[in-house]
């Protein structure tokens, strides 16, 4: 085919795509790779007149018939959080039904809340307030930094999604 | 005074707007996107008809069987719609419903016990050529078929870097995105596919 001169056809075709090299110049003068390069061009040219077939007439309409039998996406999205919700709080519940001491245990702790629910804010406020008089600074940049991050998540989370190949 | 001062600034930043908005990709497919999420079928509709030939056209060379490409597509399309929230808005639509359609191409390829070469004799029919004038004629066309029916001899794998890089007029950079490689090895993979072509195309000299 080619002359121990001649040029690897891979680096001769990656430099007809670049438009310049020594090999390009080399089959300037060469008549083997010349032809080789001419008939890269006529196979490229025919290939380039390939076109797609056109899809069966009732691709659109069964795609359509199918998509009519799912939810929304939006709504499966609703969906699957509201049943993910429900089979949490499902398990907490039954975990705490089935265990006689978690159940006395929260009702102690919750008539505490009840009972002691305003000594418990006036603590918790003081103790923001003192925190925030000594250091607000680092506090202010925490509570930033919390907020975008929790935003940016929530973003994340509604609008975009993985890698199409996962899909 | 300030006018006088800003005007720079204003250029500078109009500059900048102006080739922001040249290099921003268009995102033509973005609005049906976002209505077909709200659960609007016309809007999905559209999206399915703007790239149902390029999908159905991966299927058919990947698969080379019609009934095969046809499922897959309705397939790909259904996943496209369960999984439309999944789907980054700044990426190319069609390319997300291709990768999804190569997938399932792929996952049924590895299914299949053995390689079906009696589908091959259909294509010859099912792929077209491209718009053809009539000066062109019957040898034109017939080259053309002789080219399909050597692509589809070749391997998977080389007949979807050439249908995506020569009839679907994708760039490199697409194709790599679309099959999760660099560009660089686009290229190689052409050119080894395009070898194969050749030495199919070309009629063997005599000894």
């Amino acid at each position: 085919m080619t002359s121990i001169q001649c040029p690897d056809l891979e680096v001769l075709f990656t430099e007809l795509e670049a438009g310049e090299g020594a090999s390009l110049e080399h089959a300037a003068s060469c008549p083997l790779c010349s032809a080789i390069l001419e008939e890269h061009r006529q196979l490229e040219k025919d290939l380039y007149r390939l076109a797609d077939p056109l899809p069966p007439p009732t691709l659109v309409a069964n795609v359509m018939a199918r998509v009519a039998t799912e939810p929304t996406p939006l709504r499966r999205e609703l969906w699957a959080g509201l049943s993910i919700l429900v089979a949490s709080l499902g398990v907490g519940l039954g975990l705490l039904i089935s265990n006689d001491q978690a159940l006395s245990r929260l009702g102690t702790a919750l008539a505490a809340l009840f009972t002691d629910g305003k000594v418990l804010i006036q603590g918790l406020a003081s103790g923001a307030s003192a925190i925030w008089n000594t250091a607000a600074g680092p506090v202010a940049a925490l509570l930033v930094v919390l907020l975008i991050v929790s935003l940016s998540g929530l973003k994340r989370l509604v609008g975009n999604g993985p890698h199409p190949s996962e899909a | 005074m300030n006018a006088l001062t800003l005007n720079p600034l204003g250029d500078i930043a109009q500059a900048i707007g102006s080739l922001m908005a040249e290099e921003a990709p268009a995102l033509p497919w973005k609005a049906d996107v976002q209505a077909a999420r709200r659960g609007d079928p016309s809007a999905f509709e559209a999206l399915v008809r703007s790239v149902q030939r390029a999908v159905y056209g991966l299927a058919l060379r990947l698969l080379n069987s019609e009934a095969e490409a046809a499922e897959v597509s309705q397939e790909a399309f259904l996943r496209a719609y369960q999984n439309l929230h999944r789907y980054d808005e700044s990426r190319p639509f069609d390319l997300w419903v291709m990768a999804i359609t190569r997938n399932l191409c792929l996952d049924l390829l590895r299914r299949r016990t053995k390689v079906r070469t009696e589908e091959l004799d259909p294509m010859k029919e099912v792929l077209p050529s491209g718009e053809a004038s009539l000066e062109e004629g019957a040898i034109a066309r017939q080259e053309r078929q002789s080219l399909e029916e050597a692509m589809g001899t070749l391997s998977v794998e080389d007949r979807e870097v050439l249908a995506l890089y020569y009839v679907q007029k994708r760039t490199t950079k697409e194709i790599a995105q679309l099959l999760g490689c660099a560009p660089g090895t686009i290229m190689a993979r052409l050119f080894r596919a395009r070898e194969k072509l050749r030495k199919k195309m070309t009629p063997e000299e005599p000894t």
